[in-house]
């Protein structure tokens, strides 16, 4: 942007915002097609929200599913990182820092206790959710408070 | 490092803002930044980049330090 351009206002959407919700349409679209697609993958199973997040997978699911999260993800962050701007970084940034201490407090300590026969063993899954729960919630509140 | 919680400056930016009749969006365009970014700025709640801050001295032809203020007198000698 040049100092010639923010003398005027624009009514048409940004570059910037194109490429932001673009980022977040595009992870949306993604997250709908795996989410549609495990439904599918288990369409023969016993329907219920527990074989829903841990009946057994194809194959052909598992190996397409981790491609679509890994290069989809790594889409997204790319475009979604150079379309925000300052206040959103800094809110993406001490969201991330809350959610690594959400992961990095509980798991060595349930690790330990399962070692100890004190508990099941750790479930990356709850750690991931719990990080991530963390984290949107820290993001939400310095992004919209 | 700031902390989490935000801001520890005071600023002038919505007193410039009324004197232009500008709503936030409307700032938020010409900075090509998000609204909820003019309202943590305005609210002190997050101080911005040292780019934002250039970039709204030069969209309101003022220094920075006309706009924002850190409570620090004479802060030119510090």
């Amino acid at each position: 942007m040049t100092d010639a351009d923010i003398s005027k206002p624009r009514r048409r959407m940004s570059p910037r915002q194109k490429r932001y919700w673009t980022s977040l349409g595009l992870a949306g679209v993604i997250g709908g097609i795996v989410g549609g697609w495990m439904v599918a993958d288990q369409g023969n199973a016993p329907q219920s929200v527990a074989t829903l997040f841990s009946g057994a997978l194809t194959p052909g699911f598992a190996v397409g599913a981790s491609a679509a999260w890994t290069i989809g993800l790594a889409i997204c962050m790319i475009i979604y990182h150079r379309a925000i701007d300052d206040h959103e970084e800094h809110a993406w940034l001490w969201a991330s820092t809350a959610g690594w201490y959400a992961f990095i407090f509980p798991a060595p300590v349930w690790w330990v206790l399962h070692r100890a026969g004190m508990a099941p063993p750790a479930d990356a899954m709850i750690l991931f959710v719990f990080s991530l729960v963390v984290n949107c919630i820290v993001y939400l509140w310095l992004k919209f408070r | 490092m700031a902390s989490p919680a935000g801001g520890t400056m005071n600023n002038k930016l919505k007193v410039l803002r009324a004197m232009r009749n500008w709503s936030q969006a409307e700032l938020a365009d010409r900075l090509d930044v998000s609204r909820q970014a003019v309202n943590a700025i305005e609210t002190g709640k997050y101080d911005p980049s040292l780019p934002l801050a250039f970039k709204l001295a030069r969209l309101f032809e003022m220094p920075i330090e006309d706009i924002f203020d850190d409570g620090h007198e004479g802060s030119d000698n510090d």
